[in-house]
């Protein structure tokens, strides 16, 4: 049943999804990173974590980074976001390079990173009043982003009293209220189960819609990567480096459905065979397979 | 299932907490408990008691060591007192021609019966050595008009009274020293009952000596309880006040900066093992007598400990938290101001507290070097006198106060810091009659995702 199934390459673009394409690079390049390398130091030697990544991300473009675990994503995101200098290479927003952390780039973690001492409205008030606006303005800035996650109600709630999806939307509004150019996000629904990382994904979406903002999100789910973004960064492991810049051909706006149209499943598809090279994965078998009788309705 | 089994089942879960009810019970238990082995073994005759603690005590001739009512003597030397004693008295009764004695001996002999009178508040305590008083309390008991019911005179010892009385009351109606006998009287036979040692008081006797220490007016010269427990309590928390002045930035900044943490640390990490006391004799030499050299001993006490435990707090930050603050703008600067301090906060304050009891171990050294003073002085000086019961008190106050001054800042932490969850069940009762109503709206009620 599954050979009887075509599906189509993922290099196929509708004619409607092509122009898009062409309109998106068009727009000025928000994000520039030229020749990234990024080495550390440890006992063992030194281990190259990147090596010459380059790529550009245009102004509200939605991008993807993903890879097999090893490749360098979440140290891709922390040198993009500052926190990290790189060996060599530069990173330029809008043409500016940067160095060091700024208020430009906004960042949203795996780890909830909300302050526990403060409310979700403090939270959200941090960045603008570390840029020196006045309460007053920061307060009524802070319950618009509040207002746009959904959680007016709860905007005098410490985050110990959140659940999980909610303190993650606190924290996009924490970076969206500090109003950056470029929005990093480290796997950023990666300690979610699975039904509320798959409403936060339709979520995102929402706010990506309505907010000027451009977005480079690491994952390493497969569906996470195809269903968000407009193209999609595979990264090889040891070292990381850059195997394929991926057009998604899937249309806007998406919706839970399309994880079952062609062009979706042939760009996972094509993904998957990029990070787990097929013949690959049962090459060994498992000892404990071995110790079990075998039993004919299991095969 | 047996019965014993279904009444302790649920109380030895492993891992898991106990019912409310359950655990206020076992809390007060635990307190209950000791106190309640304390009186059993203070007024239950047959656990312990190893001593016969006098009631009436008697001089022998020959014998140099005198024992006085209220001393404690082993079982064996007892009976061997009063067998001597009665010995005495039969040799005297049994002699021929009574023989010779001083005027002297017998007005001593006549005050062994003082500490009778004064167990029943018929003298005065300090009347033991008032003769005329002790002679008409012979009298009463001799003629009946007092009867001694705790304790009370054994029967042998009545018969005493009222013969020595006989021999007496034709002489003279009143004491003068002058119209004693100069044969022999008497001598009461020594009395005592089982008690235990000195060191161990009994609760009712604590209670007695800690009330009357504790509210009556103190002894020409010296300080009252009250100006000691202040003085002890200013000792305390100027020292703890200096260390926390000194102690707290210095572990901040040894927690933030690695530069401050290789300067200051591994010098601070040797000094904490200079006890303290061993300055003490340096201190007095530098800042003289008075509370200067005390309350400096309680800072060294507590300061380099501190400057350890608050720069390990402060390592303890999520890292994450600063790195986040980072990419929202935030200076280096205000990452201290308004990340590093607000974030360690709970813990530096739960730090504090633990330090705090410490610097009490502190205090009682302090109080010893110098010119003793405060409680400590009060404990010291008892404790030689061997006068234990009036030592407990204060111990007991000492602990008191410190176990007293803990809970109440534990249960202010819930109160200052809403956002942790720590606290007993206590402490988040009175954390609540302080917090304001938006708190408890604060439970997530809409479910996830409803709002897309």
């Amino acid at each position: 049943m599954a050979a009887a199934l075509q599906l189509p390459s993922y290099l196929d673009q509708s004619p409607e999804v092509a122009a898009r394409f062409q309109r998106l690079q068009e727009r000025p390049v928000a994000l520039e990173v030229c020749g990234l390398t990024k080495t550390f130091a440890t006992n063992r030697g030194t281990v190259t974590a990147l090596s010459n990544v380059s790529f550009s991300v245009h102004k509200r473009e939605f991008m993807c980074v993903i890879g097999p675990s090893g490749c360098g994503k979440s140290t891709l995101a922390r040198v993009l976001a500052g926190l990290e200098a790189p060996t060599s290479g530069d990173v330029c927003v809008y043409g500016k390079p940067v160095s060091g952390p700024g208020p430009d780039r906004g960042m949203v973690f795996q780890a909830y990173t909300l302050f526990p001492w403060q409310t979700v409205k403090q939270n959200v008030m941090f960045g603008p009043l570390m840029s020196g606006v006045s309460h007053s303005a920061a307060e009524s800035e802070a319950r618009q982003w509040i207002e746009l996650v959904g959680l007016s109600k709860f905007e005098n709630a410490y985050p110990q009293q959140l659940s999980g999806g909610m303190k993650q939307r606190v924290a996009i509004a924490r970076a969206l209220a500090n109003q950056p150019r470029v929005l990093f996000m480290d796997e950023p629904f990666g300690a979610l189960d699975a039904q509320t990382r798959c409403q936060m994904q339709s979520y995102l979406l929402d706010i990506w819609k309505s907010v000027d903002i451009t977005i480079v999100f690491i994952t390493h789910d497969l569906d996470e990567a195809v269903f968000l973004s407009d193209r999609i960064l595979v990264l090889d492991p040891h070292p990381g480096r850059v195997r394929e810049m991926i057009e998604v051909p899937v249309p806007r706006p998406r919706h839970n459905d399309q994880l079952f149209e062609p062009s979706f499943m042939a760009v996972r598809k094509h993904i998957d065979h990029l990070i787990h090279p097929p013949g690959q994965d049962h090459q060994k078998e498992s000892p404990v397979l071995r110790l079990v009788a075998r039993d004919p309705d299991v095969q | 299932m047996n019965p014993l089994a279904s009444i302790f089942k649920g109380w030895f879960a492993i891992r898991r907490d106990l019912s409310a009810p359950r655990r206020v019970f076992l809390t007060a238990i635990s307190f209950v408990l000791p106190l309640s082995i304390w009186c059993l073994v203070s007024y239950v005759d047959w656990i312990w008691h190893p001593d016969i603690k006098l009631q009436i005590s008697s001089e022998r001739e020959g014998n140099s060591t005198i024992f006085t009512a209220g001393d404690h003597i082993s079982p064996s030397y007892y009976k061997e007192m009063v067998a001597a004693t009665r010995a005495e008295n039969t040799q005297l009764l049994a002699a021929a021609t009574p023989p010779k004695s001083t005027k002297r001996a017998n007005q001593k002999l006549l005050r062994q019966l003082a500490p009778i009178g004064i167990a029943h508040d018929w003298l005065p305590y300090t009347d033991a050595q008032n003769d005329a008083a002790i002679y008409h309390l012979w009298r009463d008991i001799a003629t009946g008009a007092k009867v001694p019911v705790e304790p009370a005179l054994s029967a042998e010892n009545l018969e005493i009274v009222k013969k020595n009385w006989a021999q007496l009351a034709p002489v003279a109606a009143d004491f003068s020293l002058s119209s004693l006998p100069e044969t022999p009287l008497l001598k009461l036979i020594p009395q005592g009952l089982p008690a235990n040692p000195v060191f161990l008081p009994a609760p009712h006797e604590v209670w007695r000596s800690g009330w009357r220490d504790f509210t009556s007016p103190a002894p020409a010269g010296e300080l009252t309880m009250r100006q000691r427990y202040q003085h002890s309590l200013r000792v305390i928390l100027l020292g703890f006040f200096w260390s926390c002045v000194i102690g707290v930035p210095i572990g901040v900044l040894c927690g933030v900066f690695d530069f401050f943490s290789k300067l200051f640390e591994p010098f601070v990490d040797f000094s904490r093992y200079m006890p303290a006391p061993t300055f003490s004799t340096l201190l007095v030499a530098v800042l003289l007598a008075g509370d200067a050299p005390k309350i400096a001993l309680v800072f060294i006490g507590t300061v380099f400990q501190m400057i350890l435990v608050v720069s390990k707090t402060t390592r303890l930050l999520d890292p994450a938290l600063l790195e986040a603050a980072q990419t929202l703008g935030a200076s280096p600067k205000q990452m201290i101001t308004r990340v590093v301090i607000p974030g360690i906060l709970p813990n530096l304050y739960n730090d504090l507290r633990i330090l705090l009891g410490w610097a009490w171990t502190w205090l009682v050294i302090a109080e010893l070097i110098g010119v003793k003073s405060g409680l400590t002085e009060f404990i010291e000086t008892q404790g030689r006198f061997r006068n234990f019961d009036r030592v407990f008190p204060v111990i007991i106050l000492i602990g008191v106060t410190g176990f007293v001054t803990d809970q109440v800042l534990s249960w202010f932490h819930a109160i200052i810091f809403p956002w942790t969850s720590r606290g007993n069940v206590f402490s988040k009762a009175f954390a609540r009659l302080f917090s304001p109503p938006q708190r408890v709206a604060a439970k997530p009620v809409v479910p996830e995702g409803s709002l897309t």
